[in-house]
């Protein structure tokens, strides 16, 4: 469990969102070289929002750091409130978000489905991973079934069974 | 046609039976996910956005009309009965509601929440029909520079209104401006921001982003601090309707909430929560029973839930009229006006009169409909708390990979979803809004068609800009939304630093 901090302590600053935000705003300048900055018909070509946007990311990401410099940038007691994060369920959410698009194309939608409803509700403290594949299944079936007849295409029903 | 008859009109479009169908499954859709905590009207119809490319527009609108009033509701409901808001306009309903509700009094405390929502969503509507077509007819004479104006007006607004930070409000604008640069060039067809992706060709599909913003970061977020907390349900208790006493307390802030809610909502940045707060706080200065506040005053609660209603009619105004959408639900509501191939707007009123219309009539039958199915059938709703949480969020991945996979077929967008969820987590976490992200993204078009435009129309001469009082005005407006609060806690400093 995480310890509130009091209001004197100082919170770690998480540096990394302002160096983040620069190379963001980096690669926006470094996109937009490649691009004509003017044009002669409107006086600026594609380039310009690119770089503009990218010159303003930079700057608010120097902004970003200078503020967790001086301390100001996050509410310390705000952030002392937060319960921090349980590492184990969320990766287990971001292992359930990335397996659609490494499954759906192979095994189809009920397949997909049965495998990311299970490992969301155990993420969440379910532990009938059995009850929750089969109702992932049935849910991935029932969406297929509905959907394909208001007209999305959704892919095979279970590719590897040629359906 | 005046207004009067073209609201006939829409009636005749509302009360077609398949339409108070769309109506009644929006407002029956919009109560229960405004009762389910953390699923909110933007998220439902992000989810709905793929689904109802099959359905007409008018049908689909008053779906989402009713979604939009029903999250109303239904959020007063969580609120009251396990004190945690069921959306971010509910937030002030929980202060005094709950404790009405350990008092034994939730039953008035639901009442003055549903007929406070039922009023004040009927006189915004009122608002809205006479407003609505007196801003369009304005709009028709603005230039493409007046219009550029008005999006960097939005811009500013948004990212200093919303959030704790204006430097992570511009942040999170910024980003939306990134993503909705990337693809082709609409003037010149060059590829832009690509980076030899052919999938990015195209820009990054609206739609995904929604979804992956508010299904997948909200899971992320609520897994990694769930902690499987258990919540407990009040049980409802006191007589089912109002007494005297009460009904004299709740009418003055119903219509005060109504005042404050309608103007709001169409500002850019004012969303349903300032609103709320205002009406909190007015009516907690105006109470003649201040002494009751923190232990279940009902004008804590009739207040601030007549103020979201009003502000969710008020986000219609600018967004029909100008295109311009005012909070995160009306950004998702622009994009549903964009699957359809319709740009809202004054010509939409001429050249859609019938979605138009229809889907501002829809809203008086929808608050008719709502008041029904939350007044008696509260007790019925409630059991929705009861849809085990592990169960519920994955159902919602389910439907956030089914909408993302139809409406594109594409296995990298899949993968975008994923990436965006861990965006949108982390910005939830260290407070960067998401409303200016999704405002940014959406707008960037237009804002750079409208500049260009204009720009081509001056022959590239910069001060075209700001030749229009239009023009100016929207500067104007948009500095002051950028200078005023730094003015003013320096003048607070200023005044502290006195007193010491």
């Amino acid at each position: 469990m995480h310890k509130p901090a009091s209001i004197t302590t100082r919170l770690q600053q998480p540096w990394w969102l302002g160096v983040a935000v620069i190379l963001l705003g980096s690669v926006c300048l470094f996109a937009s070289s490649s691009l004509t900055l003017s044009a002669r018909y409107s006086a600026i070509g594609p380039g310009m929002f690119v770089a503009l946007v990218g010159v303003g990311l930079l700057l608010l990401g120097v902004l970003l750091l200078l503020q967790m410099a001086r301390g100001t940038a996050f509410d310390d007691d705000e952030r002392a409130l937060d319960p921090g994060m349980d590492k184990g369920p969320f990766f287990t959410v971001v292992a359930a978000a990335i397996v659609p698009s490494l499954t759906m194309e192979r095994l189809g939608l009920p397949i997909t489905a049965a495998i990311a409803f299970m490992l969301v509700a155990h993420a969440l403290g379910s532990r009938r991973g059995a009850l929750d594949i089969i109702v992932g299944f049935t849910l991935g079936s029932a969406c297929w079934l509905l959907f394909s007849w208001l007209g999305l295409q959704l892919g095979g029903f279970l590719p590897l069974a040629g359906v | 046609m005046d207004t009067l008859s073209l609201l006939l009109q829409g009636f005749g479009v509302a009360l077609q039976p398949i339409n108070l169908m769309w109506a009644l499954l929006g407002s029956l859709l919009g109560t229960a996910i405004g009762i389910l905590p953390g699923i909110g009207p933007a998220l439902t119809i992000a989810l709905l956005l793929p689904i109802t490319v099959s359905v007409g527009p008018v049908s689909a609108f008053i779906m989402f009309a009713g979604v939009l009033y029903g999250a109303m509701y239904g959020g007063s409901t969580t609120a009251i009965l396990i004190n945690t808001p069921g959306e971010a306009g509910s937030m002030m309903t929980a202060l005094e509601g709950s404790k009405m509700a350990r008092a034994g009094r939730g039953a008035a405390a639901l009442a003055t929440a549903a007929i406070g929502s039922f009023i004040a969503g009927t006189i915004a509507t009122m608002a809205l029909t006479f407003a609505a077509p007196a801003v369009a007819e304005l709009a028709f004479i603005f230039t493409p520079a007046d219009y550029f104006a008005l999006t960097v007006m939005a811009f500013t607004s948004v990212a200093v209104v919303m959030g704790a930070s204006r430097v992570r409000g511009f942040i999170s604008l910024f980003l939306g401006l990134m993503l909705g640069v990337i693809g082709i060039d609409a003037m010149t067809g060059q590829p832009r921001m690509t980076f030899g992706v052919p999938d990015l060709l195209d820009g990054v599909e609206l739609t995904v982003v929604l979804v992956s913003v508010f299904a997948v970061g909200e899971i992320l977020y609520v897994a990694s601090r769930y902690r499987h907390q258990e919540e407990e349900i009040i049980p409802i208790k006191g007589r089912a309707f109002m007494t005297r006493d009460e009904w004299r307390r709740s009418w003055k802030p119903w219509i005060r909430g109504t005042a404050i809610g309608f103007p709001m909502g169409a500002i850019p940045g004012g969303g349903s929560e300032l609103p709320t707060m205002l009406s909190f706080t007015l009516e907690k200065n105006l109470s003649k029973h201040k002494e009751e506040f923190g232990h279940g005053a009902i004008e804590g609660v009739a207040g601030p839930e007549a103020a979201n209603n009003a502000a969710a009619a008020g986000i219609l105004v600018p967004l029909l009229t100008l295109g311009l959408p005012t909070s995160a639900t009306a950004a998702i509501l622009l994009v549903a006006f964009q699957n359809y191939g319709l740009q809202p707007g004054p010509f939409l009123f001429t050249s859609n009169p019938e979605l138009v219309w229809g889907l501002i009539a829809s809203l008086y039958v929808g608050n008719c409909m709502l008041l029904v199915l939350n007044l008696p059938l509260v007790g019925v709703w409630v059991r929705l708390l009861y849809i085990p949480k592990p169960q519920l969020y994955a159902g919602i991945l389910i439907f956030a990979m089914v909408g993302i996979w139809g409406v594109s077929g594409s296995v990298f967008e899949l993968a975008l979803m994923a990436g965006l969820g861990i965006v949108s987590y982390v910005m939830r976490v260290y407070g960067f809004p998401i409303a200016p992200l999704l405002i940014g993204m959406i707008l960037v078009p237009l804002a750079e068609n409208q500049l260009r435009t204009a720009l081509a129309a001056g022959q590239g001469r910069f001060s075209v800009l700001f030749d229009s009082p239009i023009a100016l005005t929207f500067y104007v407006v948009a500095a002051l939304f950028l200078l005023v609060p730094w003015v003013l806690a320096k003048l607070q400093a200023g005044s502290q630093a006195t007193q010491d």
